[in-house]
């Protein structure tokens, strides 16, 4: 009973960051603000949901899955930020107007001026 | 070899939860198949270095010290993500900083990338090429030199101990 409530108190929190995550997606201005949410805030979400399934069906095969999967995403989510946002920087896709310091596109720019963009 | 053994023993277990029962059977079963695994992608892992049981299990406590950092960092990161969400009028200045790094290793690096990736108003980019410098990019950027420190003191801090 007890872990039925919590389980799904937990599941009301996941969806709820999820949401939020979704919403930011729509909200922020460009490429790079939209990862943080999805990263940070899908990252809690996801886990948040796995971690519902596991308090509702305990340690049986289906609540170890869900728990591992919960990891993977915790690993692999940042590495896929990570790639998106280099990817989207080295195509050229700027960054939103109220930003105020670009180092990066600075050390690019000495490195591989070839390569450079007009 | 011995670095064989012991990644043979984390993907037996890996493979215990993928599958969902975890007993003597399916890890025996998943020990057996790691070689094969662990083969193809031989070049990614230190294979030339050497490697001790002692050292990795000492590191143990220090992992786990850094779990826990990593989690409190975790939750103060969504909250912090969500009030920007929420505001009625989105109001930030990011941009993208340069952040010198101590550490060394590739574990290392890859550690600490992910982790600032995780954890408050931060986004790793990229490492440059000599990499002693990562790239991040910052949802409150008007003070690169705090954010630097920051990284610095709250989060190197424990990589170092947990994967060097």
């Amino acid at each position: 009973m007890v872990l039925e409530l919590l389980s799904n108190a937990v599941l009301i929190i996941g969806l709820f960051f999820v949401f939020l995550a979704m919403l930011g997606l729509a909200r922020l201005p460009d490429v790079y603000n939209r990862l943080h949410t999805t990263t940070k805030i899908g990252t809690l979400g996801a886990f948040s949901v796995m971690l519902s399934i596991l308090l509702k069906v305990g340690f049986s095969p289906m609540g170890v899955k869900a728990i591992t999967v919960a990891l993977f995403i915790l690993i692999t989510s940042p590495v896929a930020a990570h790639m998106i946002s280099r990817a989207a920087h080295r195509h050229g896709v700027g960054l939103c107007k109220e930003s105020v310091i670009d180092e990066y596109g600075k050390a690019c720019e000495s490195a591989c001026s070839i390569n450079e963009r007009e | 070899m011995k670095r064989y053994i012991a990644y043979s023993a984390i993907l037996g277990l890996v493979w215990c939860f993928v599958h969902g029962t975890v007993n003597v059977n399916n890890f025996i079963l998943g020990v057996l198949i790691a070689p094969f695994i662990i083969r193809p992608f031989k070049t990614l892992f230190p294979f030339d270095q050497d490697f001790s049981f002692a050292n990795a299990i000492k590191k143990i406590p220090a992992q786990i010290k850094f779990l826990y950092v990593l989690i409190v960092e975790i939750i103060k990161a969504n909250i912090m993500v969500a009030k920007i969400v929420l505001q009625p009028k989105i109001d930030i200045k990011p941009g993208i900083i340069a952040v010198p790094i101590d550490s060394k290793t590739d574990l290392g690096i890859t550690a600490i990338a992910n982790t600032i990736t995780l954890t408050p108003g931060t986004l790793t980019i990229d490492v440059s090429d000599d990499r002693s410098i990562l790239y991040v990019h910052a949802i409150d950027a008007t003070d690169p030199e705090g954010v630097a420190q920051s990284i610095k003191d709250d989060l190197e801090k424990y990589t170092m101990e947990a994967f060097e």
